[in-house]
């Protein structure tokens, strides 16, 4: 036991940051019914603000804390309030998903641009010097944390129940119209709130600077301890999501003592929010997560056009360009034309759940490495080559469903979240396996012969990946216009009214799900086979998170958007030279995800052609219509006066 | 001057009008009894001049200063207090709790006693959770938000939907009383003619428009129900 004690320390240190931020993202979630995605990138952006202004401008430290915690925070709490939240009301709840993941988008590449992405050590801020408890030395700056911690988590509960301000707070969650009918002013109340839970996150950034680092991509991640430590207060109560964080934090780092003697589970620690996460949303049963939503029943505008027929002339000039493009490229942009097309079929798998299904998926980079680590294996075992690009699409089917059964049937905010954590868990735990990359951190693929076709020229294979594409594709375009398609459109719409007309939500949901794996999954197996090379770099989870802005920026519900998406995505950097472009790409991503999420179809719904047939149809234009009759009659009328 | 003027409202929800034009006057310390069947725009009336709904069009004055364009809240602390339809309570707070919404500090007790004053089960129930209550104790409890900031006007929706007719007479008894004390009333009401005896004028709205408008005495015969209605109430 004894030897267990500096541990148990460290725990309910990282513990009680972790609480503070979990906090923090309760206060929010339950006033305003928005699951704040970007809540570690806010206590990331107060923390970097901190650690310029103490390190560059030589302001004191507790200046600079006082600043961050109680100015930066709150002023991007007003920020997402009033600017970014706001416009959105009655948006269904997948726009408010893709604002808060665009805002994680944004601000992490924002700072990488400033600041780099080397992590920075930070000086400590409290005295390091230790005091002798039972059995263990406790660093002063350990007992402050705790102390700090337990005294935030006190105040916010006493200021839920005691203070005026508080009271009007659940009130508001409760019934926002009541309580401006009692005389409160809910607008301004919710805006406190985001103030108050982005100074939590703001703190916890602070506190966790001197122990981590500070660290663009790190203290984004921050949110993930978050979410175990919310989950277990089932995003809503205060006192156990603190308990939460102290066991997490406890748990998690006894459990480095003990993975330091078994090197292949050094991934569990990390991973340890996520797993709990995890298990709380397998074992909820339905009912028990209650969505606080303040998003009501409005007409959700759609994209015209939107899946009743195939997009046969679009597909068909799309077919065209892509079939003469390879004879004016050569070297590196027919590589480049080459992946673009294989992220057409991703962002087109993809859209079958974000536009079709309106789900957020957020770890579809994970089926794209498994795609392209499963056909590498599946090679080696001498598998000839398509069949073993099907089967590692196949392979992945079953995966998808596992983690979409257990979260579709929720809601939709715990499918993100659920494969928020599943993207994480992957990249932490199964990389490092022989399911995956194994020891050597990297798999090998090698192009094939079909046919007594070489695929091994560029020119080739890039002729062989538009035929799977094109397929693919024209699969989903398939599935859009049949009778999944719309059961989809439909449940997108109210999955009451389904179950009511004896129609199962979670089956159809779950089925479409997994036909996105599949595809991804072919999709990374075309990549793979593309660059030879896959190493798990490639495709981090912030892939995942970064293709839905993209995809939501260029238009998620139909196929022009998934081509434009890849454009943007893949082909835009070789038109612009140098670093500066790849740097502020995800940036603007994250912007204009924001920007365009409740828009019907992104860019490409904004740059369609007019609707000739109603404008053909008004009146005025008519031949025959009332004024052309008028203008007949006052001539005619001119004429017999004339005559006259 | 009459306390509250509505003049040529028009509102709904979304592009759907409801209201077509609706002009209705509640003279300080009257009781105004609004009448009419379903889908009438009773309700829609109310939430619009309480300001959960926005007007397309029109004017709704309160002691002759246009108050259309203020925020729900305001409207409230400017003395219009709404009673919403089901029960206007809120159901996670402890009934004290629920009166702290509107009084801070010292005055939450003071005010609790005023509630207890009307109905003694609230001073019992005071640390109780209010959607623990009966449906009664709950509609009690939502007249007490309009009792403890003493408003000017009070609007209450269908008060005595779904009760107990014991629970009703006492309901009842505490909008007279309110009445007595000086405070005009906007009532919309299933009882018709215990709310007749509280009215001092009567409007009967029909698909989003004023079609009578008179006093008490002249319904007595039943046979302006019988023509507005289309039943004997």
């Amino acid at each position: 036991m004894r030897d267990y004690l500096p541990f148990i320390v460290i725990g309910l240190t990282t513990g009680s940051v972790y609480a503070l931020a979990a906090m923090g993202l309760v206060v929010t979630y339950t006033t305003s019914g928005v699951f704040n995605f970007a809540h570690g990138a806010v206590g990331m952006v107060a923390t970097f603000v901190f650690y310029s202004l103490r390190e560059n401008a030589g302001v004191p430290t507790v200046l600079a804390m006082a600043i961050a915690v109680l100015v930066v925070g709150p002023v991007i709490g007003i920020v997402i309030d009033r600017v970014l939240l706001r416009r959105l009301h009655g948006a269904p709840p997948s726009s408010y998903v893709v604002v808060s993941l665009g805002l994680l988008v944004a601000l992490q590449a924002f700072i990488i641009v400033l600041y780099g992405p080397a992590t920075r050590p930070v000086a400590a801020i409290f005295s390091q010097s230790t005091f002798r408890m039972p059995g263990v030395n406790v660093g002063y700056d350990q007992a402050i944390i705790v102390a700090i911690a337990a005294a935030a988590g006190i105040g916010l509960m006493m200021f839920f129940r005691k203070n005026h301000l508080g009271v009007q707070t659940r009130a508001v969650v409760e019934n926002p119209e009541l309580t401006e009918l009692v005389g409160s002013d809910a607008a301004r109340i919710t805006t406190f709130s985001w103030m108050l839970g982005c100074s939590f996150a703001a703190l916890s950034g602070v506190l966790l600077a001197p122990l981590l680092g500070v660290d663009a991509v790190i203290l984004t991640l921050l949110v993930i301890q978050a979410f175990g430590a919310a989950a277990v207060g089932r995003l809503v109560s205060l006192p156990l999501t603190y308990a939460g964080a102290l066991g997490l934090g406890i748990v998690a780092s006894v459990a480095t003592k003990f993975v330091a003697r078994h090197p292949s589970l050094a991934g569990i620690p990390t991973s340890l929010p996520f797993i709990v996460l995890f298990v709380v949303l397998v074992l909820s049963p339905k009912g028990s997560f209650a969505e606080v939503t303040t998003t009501v029943a409005r007409r959700v505008r759609y994209a015209r056009h939107n899946g009743h027929h195939l997009p046969v002339r679009t597909g068909g000039g799309l077919l065209a360009i892509a079939a003469v493009l390879p004879f004016f490229l050569s070297g590196s942009h027919l590589l480049t034309a080459t992946s673009t097309l294989a992220f057409v079929l991703i962002f087109a798998s993809l859209s079958l759940v974000v536009g079709l299904s309106r789900q957020v998926s957020l770890c579809h980079a994970v089926f794209v490495v498994f795609g392209a680590t499963t056909l590498s294996h599946l090679q080696q075992w001498n598998v000839p080559f398509l069949p073993a690009l099907l089967l590692a699409g196949l392979m992945l089917v079953p995966v998808g469903a596992l983690v979409a059964i257990p979260a579709i049937r929720l809601s939709g905010l715990f499918l993100a979240l659920a494969t928020f954590g599943f993207g994480v868990l992957a990249q932490n735990l199964i990389f490092s396996t022989d399911f995956a990359f194994g020891r050597r951190a990297v798999v090998e693929l090698h192009r094939p012969e079909l046919l007594g076709i070489s695929l091994h020229g560029d020119r080739a294979y890039y002729f062989f990946v538009l035929a799977i594409v094109a397929l693919g594709v024209a699969t989903i375009e398939v599935v859009r216009i049949t009778r999944l398609g719309r059961l989809l459109r439909a449940l997108a719409d109210s999955p009451t009214a389904m179950e009511s007309i004896g129609i199962n939500p979670t089956a159809s949901r779950v089925l479409v799900f997994c036909l996105s794996a599949f595809l991804a999954a072919i999709a990374g197996g075309l990549l793979g086979t593309l660059t030879k090379v896959v190493n798990p770099a490639s495709f981090d989870f912030f892939q995942s998170l970064l293709w839905i802005t993209v995809l939501v920026t260029a238009g998620a519900a139909t196929l022009g958007g998934s081509v434009l998406a890849a454009v943007l995505l893949v082909s835009a950097p070789v038109v612009f030279s140098g670093g500066t472009f790849l740097e502020w790409q995800p940036v603007a991503f994250g912007v204009a995800a924001m920007l365009l999420a409740q828009a019907p179809n992104g860019l490409v719904g904004l740059f369609v052609l007019p609707d000739f047939h109603r404008l053909a149809s008004r009146s005025s234009w008519r031949l025959g219509s009332r004024r052309a009759a008028e203008r007949t009659v006052s001539a005619e009328r001119t004429l017999s006066k004339a005559v006259a | 001057m009459a306390l509250l003027d509505v003049e040529g409202l028009r509102g709904g929800y979304g592009t759907t009008e409801v209201l077509h034009g609706v002009n209705l006057r509640v003279p300080s310390g009257c009781t105004v009894l609004l009448l009419g069947a379903n889908g009438a725009g009773k309700t829609t009336l109310l939430k619009t001049i309480a300001g959960s709904l926005a007007p397309s069009a029109g004017q709704i004055r309160l002691h002759d200063a246009p108050i259309e364009r203020w925020k729900a809240h305001r409207r409230t602390r400017a003395g219009i207090c709404l009673i919403p339809e089901g029960r206007g309570i809120f159901r996670a707070l402890s009934v004290r709790e629920n009166i702290a919404m509107q009084v801070k500090g010292r005055g939450v007790d003071a005010a609790l006693e005023l509630a207890a004053s009307y109905f003694p089960v609230l001073g019992k129930r005071a640390n109780q959770a209010a959607g623990t209550m009966s449906g009664g104790e709950q509609q009690m409890l939502a007249l007490a938000h309009a009792l403890v900031t003493n408003p000017e006007l009070v609007m209450a929706d269908e008060l005595s939907l779904g009760l107990a007719p014991v629970i009703v007479d006492e309901i009842l008894d505490a909008l007279k009383r309110m009445r007595d004390e000086g405070r005009a009333l906007l009532l919309v009401e299933q009882y018709v003619e215990r709310a007749l005896e509280l009215a001092d004028y009567v409007y009967i709205l029909h698909k989003g428009e004023v079609v009578f408008v008179g006093e008490p005495a002249q319904c007595a015969s039943g046979e302006v129900f019988h023509r507005y209605l289309g039943s004997a109430a």
